[in-house]
């Protein structure tokens, strides 16, 4: 990796731990922060020294720890008392369980309509989306064979419908498990 | 010989945890200095040294607390660069803390220049 993929690498992990701080500000620290990367290059080139990228970047500590100390008194203002630590831990469990509940219900059902796609292409006269009960509802599923339900609505168009519906749903919950991933990490107290 | 050294570099590190903020408005004193210029120059001593994750950070809340501003500005050809300085508010705080510095330091000057066992007679 040359020495701008490198910057460029941390500058844009650095943006994304500041997610909290408004789009100005953000562009602002990562403005600065280039700058002074790139005079540290320079003055290494001027004085003839060897440039070592990491060296200059680790000065700055890992993009999480820097974005830390930047977005701090956004997260916490003034500083609670000591107490209602209690409260962060309980903040902290539920967004841990939210982020569980997400992954298992939104990966499964992303999952179980894929799967349910290849049945329809392995049996595509048991499974399917018909229309029953004079048209007063939806059969989804796989039937028995020579039981009538009604009329089949969809047919073979379940097949690509399926996919992309279950494909749109696992990206959805990737999508939120980010999210949440990342204000959970923000939130966590730093030592 | 490493206790000792040990035990000295824990010092370092809560004695400039506490003077930091002095540290750096004292630097920026009738001077404008951008941020490796400043880094450089804290680095030069003995007891200021610190890094880039620790003087950004601080920076960035001297000047959300009013008390440095900090503009860019291009020289010729030169990528422009981002330089800092005491603002008024900056200036009177400065003078404030370092009258206490130097009232501390007088405190314990006078506190290790006078030992026991003779009573400490002020």
């Amino acid at each position: 990796m040359n020495n701008r993929d490198a910057v460029h690498q941390y500058l844009s992990k650095l943006g994304t731990y500041l997610a909290r701080l408004n789009e100005a500000e953000v562009n602002e620290v990562l403005r600065e922060i280039e700058s002074h990367i790139y005079d540290s290059i320079e003055l290494a080139e001027h004085n003839s020294d060897p440039i070592n990228i990491t060296d200059i970047l680790a000065g700055f500590g890992s993009p999480r720890e820097l974005a830390q100390q930047y977005v701090e008194h956004i997260l916490e203002g003034t500083p609670p008392p000591k107490g209602f630590s209690a409260i962060q831990k309980v903040k902290q469990t539920a967004t841990v369980g939210l982020y569980w509940t997400t992954a298992i219900f939104g990966y499964f059902f992303g999952s179980l309509i894929i799967v349910s796609s290849a049945f329809k292409l392995a049996v595509p006269d048991l499974f399917g989306v018909w229309s029953a009960a004079g048209g007063n509802s939806i059969v989804v599923g796989l039937v028995e064979e020579n039981q009538q339900v009604g009329e089949e609505i969809v047919g073979f168009w379940f097949i690509p419908i399926a996919l992309i519906l279950g494909a749109l749903l696992i990206k959805l919950t990737h999508s939120i498990l980010r999210v949440l991933k990342r204000s959970e990490e923000m939130s966590r107290p730093s030592i | 010989m490493t206790l000792t050294n040990n035990n000295e570099s824990k010092w370092d590190v809560q004695l400039r945890k506490g003077t930091l903020e002095l540290v750096i408005l004292a630097s920026l004193k009738g001077r404008k200095l951008y941020g490796l210029e400043l880094l450089n120059l804290l680095k030069s001593f003995e007891t200021t040294i610190l890094t880039e994750g620790t003087l950004y950070p601080l920076l960035d809340r001297l000047k959300r607390d009013g008390l440095i501003c900090a503009e860019w500005v291009q020289e010729g050809d030169a990528r422009p660069r981002k330089y800092f300085s005491l603002t008024s508010n900056g200036d009177e705080k400065l003078t404030i803390v370092s009258k206490r510095w130097r009232q501390s330091v007088e405190d314990i000057s006078y506190l290790l220049t006078h030992p026991g066992p003779e009573p400490l007679n002020r």
